[in-house]
């Protein structure tokens, strides 16, 4: 347990309750073989808070986010999601309870714009469904794509985007399936400073309109300024967990680090 | 934003960002139905007959292309498929007695059958191990029916259940049936042109690009995978049932089940334009009867001193070679390209189109997937 933060839930082998947080992770274990990967690890998301999830390279985080969202199970432990418990359920049925999530590795729909990229997101899942016929999906297409800043793209393909644009495009086809809470995976990897500012500035505004966030990232660049508060895990094991300023002076974060790079 | 919005609905209503083509095409369908409609008063039995077969060989490359082309998971074992539900129809008219109308249903429900089986390795597998599967069910068919000559005929077949429609006198029934066969297509391409061209047709086409991103939309892609076999194979046992009980067809594995039979679907769609639905209507029929013309041909070749139509599968082979190299997109592609060259430079849908035909996004995945595999492998 870090013990700086009065506010602290998280840690290892610590119980929590499904109403904890918005998003609840209690004692998440996954195994991979002999290998552990991550262990009995705990922690909470509150409602509308930017949560920086950190560790080094190889902590685990993929594989929590990977069990969070749905693409791994769990070996043992327990996610809530809005005091329901969600552990085990497969991507799409995550994503239809209110987790949305990016890919690090953009999945864009390479054969339609990207208007048509956002669309797909706000189809209902029931074949049957009448759904669409009472909304007009292309309005709030468009209105999505002009939220993540692609408005003069609609009509471009995905080939055509940049570095930035492809993220704002993930962005943009999570906010269509309406989340409750975002998962971003390693958003400022490979952008500019210009771009990390301007993609900062929006999720910060996403926040505000009541958005719950969580970014994934190996370290705290970028990140400093617009978390509100970061949970840091190692070997697939709780480190810490506060606000930015007292995880960065952290001995045991900086400890995580050694050798390699600053958190 | 209003504006934007706009120019969204204005190239939503004008299909692929061409204002002039959709009513052009709707035209042209229209006159082409007109033709085949009267069809019967310019020409003899014989070609009706053919025409006949080439309308239910349509709506097999169709029923393929649902799975195939639209969600990117090769088969190369259709005509299991269309097997089991001519088969299961033919042997209840013959055996059990029952009315061709009975068999014709329950042989659907056969096929549905069949197209589970065929579609949960999909569900599983990654698509280059999906079209490894695929080939095998057939042949295991094949040997079941070999095995149980008795039942199944073997290699020859059944013998030619009661037609569906038998009238007085030989043309009359040829007629009628070609009707049947010209209603059946019409009818099997109105509703998978429909669903295609829904939001179906866009998921199964985002299960084809990226199955991870239908996923995150909160779309299950299971679900949909199952869909698009389902509905193709309750297509083509539609119409492999209905075909044993024509004048043209029987449930035997030369027009059924065998290997040819599912290439032919596949290089027949690729003819007309894969994952359009349109190409394979069209390239079915054109490959039928380029086919069967080809076939026909009797003379021989001066210096190899062989006859022309023992060829005719290399030569076939060759024009399936050159519209895939030539036009990747088929027919469809083609038609659609020229006439967009012809109504001028237009800027828009020369800046969207990807550049890349369907057929090269369904490979580039299965490379994309392999890579991926060995990639893991050699970590």
């Amino acid at each position: 347990m870090s013990g700086m933060s009065e506010a602290s839930a998280g840690g290892t082998d610590r119980a929590l309750e499904p109403s904890d947080g918005l998003l609840v992770i209690d004692r998440l274990t996954k195994e991979f073989g002999g290998l552990t990967a991550v262990d009995r690890l705990s922690f909470c998301i509150r409602q509308q808070e930017i949560l920086g999830f950190i560790g080094p390279n190889g902590a685990g985080k993929s594989t929590v986010f990977n069990c969070v969202t749905g693409v791994h199970a769990p070996t043992s432990g327990t996610v809530w999601l809005d005091g329901q418990e969600v552990t085990g359920k497969p991507p799409h049925e995550m994503v239809k309870l209110g987790l949305g999530r990016t890919f690090q590795n953009f999945r864009p729909l390479e054969d339609r714009p990207v208007v048509d990229n956002v669309k797909l997101a706000l189809f209902p899942d029931e074949i049957l469904s009448r759904d669409g016929w009472n909304r007009d999906l292309d309005a709030e297409a468009v209105a999505i794509c002009e939220r993540v800043g692609l408005g003069e793209q609609l009509f471009h393909r995905p080939s055509e985007l940049p570095h930035a644009g492809l993220l704002r495009l993930e962005l943009g086809r999570a906010l269509a399936t309406e989340p409750t809470i975002l998962l971003i995976d390693e958003p400022f990897a490979g952008l500019a400073n210009l771009e990390v500012e301007e993609i900062s500035k929006l999720l910060v505004e996403l926040r505000d309109d009541g958005l719950t966030l969580v970014i994934v990232d190996h370290n705290m660049r970028g990140l400093f300024s617009i978390i509100d508060r970061a949970v840091v895990i190692n070997f697939g094991s709780f480190v810490a967990e506060g606000l930015p300023a007292e995880i960065k002076n952290d001995p045991k974060v900086q400890e995580s680090y050694l050798g390699g790079e600053r958190p | 934003m209003n504006d934007r919005l706009s120019t969204v609905r204005e190239r939503i209503a004008s299909d692929d960002g061409d204002g002039r083509l959709p009513n052009r095409r709707f035209v042209v369908g229209v006159l082409a139905l007109l033709v085949l409609l009267a069809l019967p008063v310019g020409t003899g039995p014989l070609f009706l007959l053919k025409m006949t077969g080439a309308f239910y060989f349509a709506i097999f490359a169709m029923s393929w292309d649902v799975v195939s082309g639209y969600t990117g998971n090769l088969s190369f074992g259709h005509s299991f498929i269309f097997a089991v539900g001519g088969y299961t129809a033919a042997l209840l008219t013959l055996d059990a007695q029952l009315s061709p109308v009975v068999s014709v249903l329950v042989g659907v429900l056969a096929a549905i059958v069949a197209g589970l089986v065929i579609g949960f390795p999909a569900l599983r597998l990654r698509g280059p191990y999906f079209a490894i599967v695929t080939f095998l069910l057939p042949s295991a068919l094949t040997g079941l029916f070999v095995l149980y000559k008795g039942t199944f005929g073997g290699e020859l077949g059944l013998p030619s259940p009661a037609y569906l429609l038998d009238m007085n006198g030989q043309v009359a029934t040829i007629t009628a049936n070609y009707y049947l066969a010209l209603f059946v297509f019409v009818a099997m391409f109105a509703l998978l042109f429909a669903v295609t061209r829904s939001r179906i047709g866009e998921i199964l086409t985002a299960i084809r690009e990226n199955e991870d991103a239908v996923a995150s939309s909160g779309i299950n892609p299971v679900k949909y995978k199952l869909l698009a076999f389902e509905l193709s194979a309750a297509v083509g046992g539609f119409g492999a049932a209905l075909f044993v009980h024509t004048p043209i067809g029987g449930a035997n594995p030369t027009q059924l089940l065998a290997v040819a039979v599912s290439i032919n679907v596949l290089l027949a769609t690729i003819l007309g334009g894969i994952g359009t639905i349109v190409g394979p209507a069209i390239g079915g029929v054109v490959f039928y009867l380029l086919r069967d013309s080809l076939d026909s041909i009797s003379w021989n070749i001066p210096v190899l001193g062989v006859s022309f139509s023992s060829l005719d599968l290399i030569l076939f082979s060759i024009i399936i070679l050159v519209v895939i190299y030539f036009i990747p997109d088929g027919i469809v592609g083609g038609v659609q390209q020229t006439a967009r060259r012809l109504g001028g430079p237009d800027e828009e849908s020369a800046m969207t189109d990807g550049g890349r035909s369907t057929l090269e996004r369904i490979l580039t995945r299965y490379r994309r997937d392999l890579e991926e595999d060995w990639g893991e492998r050699n970590e």
